[in-house]
């Protein structure tokens, strides 16, 4: 009986939480759907966020699992065969296996435009790295074929980004001088774990092993006049727990590898370059739902709030009915639970179509067909903590329940204190000035639309400030890539004289200035890494201390000093091709080339341990009218085709990074029009219910609809633009502390934001003209309150 | 011949939920200089044809006349204009703007009129709140005053634009006798000095302020009555008329 009795008491208490939801919800619906809207918005951001970074991560480091590629790759060349190399590093204790991949470095040419980089030839051997072959389309996959056919290639699916390249299209490789080039046809693209993102400029195709036959046959035919040459990639994995620096400088120490070497990755490193993209982009998105979910937090407590003073009658007559406020609250955080947890499910539900899409536009860029399955764990991890931090915030917030008296609230007496308000109403403006009473008598009312506001546009503000700082072509990640300034550079390739060159490049427009720089392989304190080797050190981008004036100085970047241990005033060994030496780091500067893993050296001070040659240097132009860049850039490729190097301060997967840029902030201001809609009309929905009848007095008075309508919206207006100056200050201070933080990861170490007045003010701007509105679009509800309110028959 | 202000040409008003009939075909005009009070009891239409007739709420069929133009012409704009400038409204409860002082919230009214300065609005509403006893009070906002004080300032704010018919929908209705006296006095005082007011309420002491008397049931107009106007001293008298005759319409 007594089991009975507790059955019965439940189910009463079931059926009377079931009728007060049912109630509640019924009542305050246009309040639930709105909440429920925001979490489903922030949820689906998240489930997207979290899919692609955390798959993209996982999946990056099996691939390179899956095809063996060790600990640490070496790219090497002048030996014929590689196999002695590879067995007398493979006979090192501390190292497992060396695995070797033939391959032909040629730089190459797609259509009019030129790589920056070197291309790679790899000879394709499916039993032994069976990569995979992306299907028509990018979507999905197709069978890898059992063989190449000759003149076929297969190249990474982020050239169409980088080149715009479709099958069936043609890439040329110069292997020699005289026109010995070698063309091939695209067949369809490959997955590379590798090399294959738009922010590694190296570049890896496939050919059959009788083109590189053939290919081999012309480079030794040609001797001097080769342009291609030979080397092999050597993927050593270590069988102990040494970092990638200790193999590195071991395998250095005890080895004739560095003879050989052109450079060397470890496996982070690779993974590194190739998640660049999405670290950035993702950790950005992070930041964002995390601005989304307070903002979302914002509009919850203008909710409760809200709704517990619109419902404060009907909670005092539960009171008197028996209700405790325990119970009362009890209710209200089930009903904000179902809410949150609708919202999270529809949220989760829709990130699964969302991030298969994401992973496929991202294929062309990243490279990779990152795959799309929902990372259950991580994102209901994620999701749970939400969870409960949102139920802790809903039963504070409540608790103004708990002091609800019942017969006060019945009495309507609410123990409000009316505050005197000292801004005037005028005749001159009147709508504003009622629309600024409104605004400092209810000020609760608006606090949660001035946070979303304030943060939106932080968050876009700062975005706008990145951008900004990235430039219309990436100028400003161009610099901090490169060591130092240039407008165009210029390397010959064989017997091209530079004042030829120069002779055109002045032909458009004077040259001001030029330096040489060179980029060959060193060894600092063992660890392999490359110099920037310049003619004028003053030209580094510098951070502190001083430059490498005299030969026994370097600069080394913040990562290098951290790697190292070292500091301004500190010596280190670099070693070259003709031995090694001791230097004194003079200052610290930026250059984010190899994520930040360089250093900087004057020609004399390379001159002490490598061999300088006329064709690694690259001279470095700066020009009276830099407007006439690609038109001499033109002129100079006609004039000496492949006999002469040409970049300019680009390279190719910059625009990666730029469409991602601006992806991203098509995605931001969407989210924004979505979040201050859904803010808009929860924060519009009860004012105008608690303004029922002062609308309707107004009304009698002669106040007409669009006065007071515009009115209505101005309140919105105003509170927006407070909340969009507060956001805009607190992003000129922070975005770039914060920013930086970020930046580092990627090797940029100076990031400083200097945006113009237009990204200054646009982000604001757009949020208020929002808010407005929308706020007059929902005004509209205003010809729907009925007049005769103010009277009962 | 006396200026209709307001006329009413077989109005009718049904109810949004039944569709029964509220106001009935009714015909009625509100003459300028007249106190017209309408009577009747609970739930006979008096505040819908006040509301109705004030274009305050739309009617379902009919015509009403204000001056010479039928109301269902004016747009919204002009409805508001008329609103503010030719009619006045004083209500049962006390129907300030409540985070506007009572100064505030007649002077609002006064800022809508386009032909008067900032300046001459505040002379007026100063004088007017003196007028109606309540300038010690004008500072504050309605929540700090009593329900007196507020109707006054209601009546000041009524009227600050000089209005051509001032609408009371019961107005003393939530007063206590001493406040109830003041604002009759007040709209009695407004009225000799040629103010059109047109009140509705179902207290004979109210009603017997006025100089013409409807009597309203079932949404049609049963009778009226025509009184000399109110003088104190013949009160009592007065009430007596009133009484019987609505005794003899069965009030």
């Amino acid at each position: 009986m007594a089991y009975r009795s507790i059955l019965v008491k439940e189910a009463g208490l079931f059926m009377e939480i079931k009728t007060l939801l049912k109630a509640n919800l019924k009542s305050h619906r246009g309040t639930a759907l709105g909440i429920c809207i925001l979490i489903l918005l922030v949820s689906l951001s998240l489930g997207t966020v979290l899919t692609v970074w955390n798959n993209s991560i996982r999946y990056v480091n099996s691939e390179m699992d899956r095809l063996h590629y060790g600990d640490i790759t070496a790219w090497v060349s002048g030996l014929p065969d590689a196999t002695p190399l590879a067995e007398e590093i493979a006979a090192l204790e501390s190292v497992d296996s060396v695995g070797v991949q033939s391959l032909i470095f040629s730089e190459y040419e797609i259509g009019a435009q030129e790589s920056d980089s070197e291309g790679q030839l790899i000879t394709y051997d499916p039993q032994r790295y069976s990569y995979k072959f992306f299907a028509d389309g990018l979507s999905g996959y197709r069978d890898a074929p059992a063989q190449i056919q000759p003149g076929e290639i297969y190249v990474p699916a982020s050239m169409v980004s980088m080149f715009g390249i479709q099958s069936g299209d043609s890439i040329i490789f110069p292997i020699a001088r005289s026109g010995r080039d070698m063309t091939f046809t695209v067949a369809g693209f490959y997955e590379d774990p590798f090399m294959g993102s738009t922010m590694i400029g190296m570049k890896g195709f496939l050919i059959c092993e009788q083109d590189h036959e053939k290919i081999a046959e012309v480079i030794e035919a040609a001797g001097l006049d080769g342009l291609a040459r030979e080397g092999f990639m050597l993927h050593i994995t270590q069988s102990g727990e040494l970092t990638a620096a200790q193999l590195n400088a071991l395998l250095n120490g005890s080895t004739s590898l560095q003879s050989y070497t052109e450079f060397t990755h470890s496996k982070d490193a690779i993974s590194g370059f190739m998640l660049t993209l999405q670290n950035v982009f993702t950790s950005l998105l992070l930041a964002f739902v995390a601005i989304l979910l307070l903002a979302s937090v914002a509009v919850l407590s203008h909710s409760i709030g809200s709704t517990i003073g619109q419902d404060t009658v009907n909670m005092g007559i539960m009171k008197t009915i028996g209700f405790t406020g325990n119970r009362l609250r009890r209710i209200q955080l089930l009903q904000y639970l179902l809410l949150t947890l609708f919202g999270m499910a529809a949220g989760m539900l829709l990130s699964i179509p969302v991030s298969s899409v994401v992973c496929r536009m991202t294929v062309t860029t990243t490279g990779l067909l990152i795959p799309s399955v929902l990372p259950a764990g991580v994102c209901l991890s994620v999701l749970a903590a939400i969870l409960l931090l949102f139920m802790a915030f809903v039963w504070l917030r409540t608790r103004k329940i708990a002091r609800i008296s019942p017969m006060e609230a019945i009495r309507k007496r609410r123990s409000q204190t009316e505050k005197r308000v000292v801004a005037p109403v005028r005749k001159r403006g009147l709508s504003f000035w009622l629309a600024l009473r409104q605004l400092l008598t209810g000020k609760r009312r608006y606090v949660g639309a001035c946070l979303v506001a304030m943060l939106l546009v932080f968050f876009a503000s700062l975005m706008g400030r990145v951008d900004d700082w990235l430039g219309p072509n990436g100028e400003g990640l161009m610099d901090a890539f490169n060591p130092a300034d240039l407008h165009i550079a210029a390397q010959p390739m064989g017997e091209t004289g530079m004042e030829d060159v120069e002779q055109t490049i002045e032909g458009y427009t004077v040259i001001t200035d030029a330096y040489d720089l060179a980029m060959p392989s060193v060894s600092v304190n063992g660890v392999d890494m490359t110099a920037n080797v310049i003619t004028q050190p003053e030209r580094f981008h510098l951070l502190s201390g001083q430059t490498c004036r005299e030969a026994d100085e370097v600069v080394l970047t913040e990562f290098v000093a951290a790697d190292l241990g070292v500091s301004v005033g500190d010596t280190v060994t670099v070693a070259g091709a003709l031995g090694g030496g001791e230097y004194v780091v003079s200052g610290i500067y930026q250059c984010a080339n190899d994520m930040g893993m360089n250093i900087g050296m004057n020609r004399e001070g390379y001159n002490r341990i490598g061999e300088d040659s006329p064709t690694m240097w690259c001279t470095h132009y700066f020009l009276a009218d830099p407007s006439l860049q690609p038109e001499i850039m033109q002129a100079l490729s006609d004039t000496y085709g492949g006999d002469v190097y040409l970049h300019e301060n680009s390279w190719p997967g910059l625009y990666g990074i730029l469409s991602a840029m601006r992806m991203l902030m098509v995605f931001l201001y969407t989210m924004v029009f979505l979040f201050v809609l859904v803010a808009t009309l929860l924060t519009a929905e009860k004012c105008l219910r608690a303004e029922r009848k002062d609308l309707t007095i107004y009304c009698a008075l002669g106040f007409s609809f669009g006065r007071l309508r515009r009115s209505f919206a101005l309140r919105f207006g105003i509170i927006a633009l407070f909340g969009s100056i507060l956001g805009t200050i607190l992003s000129a201070f922070l975005t770039d502390p914060l920013t930086a933080v970020l930046m580092r990861l990627e090797g940029i170490s100076n990031f400083s934001s200097h945006p113009g007045i237009i990204t200054i003010l646009l982000p604001g701007m757009v949020v208020t003209v929002l808010f407005l509105l929308f706020a007059y679009l929902c005004a509209g509800k205003i010809r729907k309150v009925p007049r005769t309110s103010l009277f009962e028959e | 011949m006396r200026e209709a202000l307001l006329t009413a040409k077989g109005v009718v008003k049904n109810s949004p939920g039944t569709q029964e009939p509220v106001l009935d075909h009714i015909d009625l005009a509100i003459y300028t200089g007249d106190f017209t009070v309408i009577m009747g009891p609970s739930g006979a239409g008096k505040s819908t044809l006040l509301y109705a007739l004030s274009g305050m709420d739309a009617i379902s069929s009919g015509q009403i006349f204000f001056k010479e133009r039928e109301l269902r012409s004016f747009s919204e704009k002009k409805m508001a204009a008329l609103r503010a400038s030719e009619f006045g409204f004083v209500f049962q409860q006390t129907c300030l703007v409540s985070n506007l002082t009572l100064f505030e919230n007649v002077a609002v009214a006064g800022y809508l009129e386009k032909d008067q300065s900032e300046k001459e609005v505040r002379q007026r509403a100063e004088s007017l709140l003196a007028r109606m006893h309540v300038e010690k009070a004008k500072d504050r906002l309605p929540s700090q005053t009593s329900g007196g004080e507020a109707q006054r300032a209601a009546m000041a704010r009524a009227m600050i634009n000089q209005p051509g018919l001032l609408f009371a929908d019961e107005p003393t209705g939530a007063l206590n006798r001493k406040n109830s006296e003041e604002v009759l006095d007040l709209l009695t005082s407004l009225n000799r000095e040629g103010q059109s007011i047109l009140m509705v309420t179902h207290d004979v002491k109210a009603a017997i302020r006025g100089t013409r008397i409807l009597y309203l049931e079932d949404g049609k107009i049963l009778d009226e009555i025509a009184l000399p106007p109110f003088d104190a001293q013949t009160a009592k008298d007065r009430e007596g008329k009133v009484n019987a005759w609505l005794t003899a319409l069965s009030w």
